[in-house]
């Protein structure tokens, strides 16, 4: 009889399970999305494939670029001193859920199971992400954060392939980074609207050099907001500027009612967060 | 398929199907029912206990993910004397009600001093934001906390 909770401790065994039977596994790693899943669609005849104990997956590491491995735990990001300057990335992860959450719950599992509010897509948005796929048959493949995300739950990870890292840009010089999450009890509630931004100002410390910023839970999948970084680049921030990135973030999402607010809700807080986010971070990149 | 593992320190051999959560393992095959079942869905905190001395909600911890661990639940706080210095704490300070919360906090706790034996209060109001009571209004819980680091230094 085929088993149905399989545990590997290595990623070449994981692979030979993904390679053997990768339609019929699902992965497991902390859980803390697909065991409530499990247990509220009742289904049982799925096979679990649990990765959590792969060593090799676990690590924060730095030559010539940070990676983090697909199993880092949200906790062990909030408190790695080599993501310091990826602040938005460890202001999202410090609110993913209580503790107990961030303890278990891990990167490759809060990417993989793409959901629209998903708090640490749009930090790793702006640092321009990418994400590594192996598999047994082809080997391994880089892509794009931005294009591995396809819809609301839907993925480009083949069944035979595992996450296993993703990889940050370097941090801009005389930049600074945030993550701005609108919740109704902040630590453990799904994001109303959330919101990162990363701004990089020029010599003089006058102009917005670079400016990268991305939003989940105001459409199917979190994404960058390209329209709004070309309308600010070059320029000095001024309120009049803010005001029209504000309006532009409107033409941009596509907010929805849902149990945790409305779609006017939504709409109306979208702005004010891009106007904080970008204000603080020209702040801080000035200092 | 065969689960073996250490709960409280007692070495224990199960028969599972696989699918099975770590809290209904502890409830309903080792009569462990000190870890309470509230939400189910990881919210709320009731079934906390400690996997390798992490702090997991086991209602959505697959029960066999935790081979070959040592799991803590409340049933192993107490020692020969009697209540530890934290249980202790909660009982002076009022920090238990109608007591439904309290394991779950008591693991949460015992995970949050084992790292850092003196939390400041943003650090036990961070540590205990996915625990849930509907009784104390939390005040007296933080206060048994800073009662027992009180009382561990003393110790
Ligand atoms: C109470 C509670 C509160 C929460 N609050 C938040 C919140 O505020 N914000 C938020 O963003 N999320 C939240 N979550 C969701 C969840 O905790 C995160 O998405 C977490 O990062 C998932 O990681 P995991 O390891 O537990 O994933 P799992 O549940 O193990 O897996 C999730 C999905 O990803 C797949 N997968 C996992 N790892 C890999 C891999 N390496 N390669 C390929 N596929 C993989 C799995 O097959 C599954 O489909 C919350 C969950 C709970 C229970
Ligand atoms: S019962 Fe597990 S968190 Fe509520
Ligand atoms: S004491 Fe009753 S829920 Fe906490």
């Amino acid at each position: 009889m085929l088993e149905r909770f399989i545990s590997v401790s290595s990623e070449e065994e994981a692979l030979a399970q993904l390679n053997a039977h990768g339609e019929e596994l699902q992965i497991l790693a902390g859980g803390t999305d697909l065991m409530v899943q499990l247990q509220q669609s009742g289904q049982r005849t799925r096979r679990l494939l649990h990765i959590e104990k792969i060593p090799g997956l676990q690590k924060i590491s730095y030559n010539g670029e940070t990676g983090i491995g697909a199993l880092c735990t949200h906790r062990q990001i909030v408190e790695s001193t080599l993501l310091a300057h990826y602040r938005s990335l460890r202001q999202a992860a410090a609110q993913v859920g209580g503790w107990q959450t961030q303890m278990v719950g891990t990167l490759g599992g809060n990417i993989c199971n793409a959901s629209p509010a998903a708090d640490t897509l749009p930090p790793l948005l702006v640092h321009d992400a990418r994400i590594t796929l192996v598999s047994q048959a082809r080997g391994s493949r880089v892509v794009d954060l931005e294009k591995f995300l396809l819809g609301r739950r839907h993925t480009d990870r083949h069944h035979d392939e595992l996450v296993s890292g993703i990889t940050l840009s370097q941090p801009p010089e005389r930049g600074s980074d945030i993550y701005i999450k609108v919740g109704r009890r902040s630590a453990t509630e799904v994001a109303i609207v959330g919101l990162a931004a990363c701004v990089a100002l020029d010599e003089h410390r006058r102009l917005i050099e670079d400016v990268r910023l991305a939003v989940c839970s105001v459409g199917p999948v979190p994404k960058r907001l390209y329209e709004i970084e070309n309308l600010i680049k070059g320029q000095e921030i001024s309120d009049s500027l803010l005001d029209e990135a504000g309006e532009m973030l409107l033409e941009l999402i596509e907010p929805i009612d849902d149990v945790r607010a409305s779609k006017k809700y939504r709409a109306m807080v979208a702005p004010r967060v891009l106007r904080e986010a970008i204000t603080c971070c020209a702040q801080n990149a000035s200092g | 398929m065969e689960l073996t593992f250490k709960v409280n320190g007692h070495p224990e051999r199960l028969e599972l199907e696989g699918h099975e959560t770590l809290l209904d393992v502890l409830r309903d095959d080792l009569n462990l029912t000190g870890t309470k079942e509230g939400c189910r869905e990881g919210e709320c905190g009731a079934c906390t206990v400690l996997v390798n001395g992490r702090a997991v909600d086991s209602c959505i911890y697959a029960a066999m993910a935790a081979q070959d661990m040592e799991i803590e639940t409340v049933e192993g706080l107490a020692t020969s004397d009697g209540l530890n210095s934290l249980q202790n704490a909660f009982a002076e300070s009022g920090g238990v009600q109608c007591g439904f919360c309290t394991p779950g906090f008591l693991m949460m706790l015992t995970a949050l001093l084992d790292k850092y034996p003196h939390p400041d209060r943003v650090q036990v109001r961070d540590a205990l934001s996915g625990n849930i009571c509907r009784c104390t209004g939390y005040a007296q819980i933080e206060e048994a906390v800073e009662r027992c680091i009180r009382q561990r230094t003393i110790e």
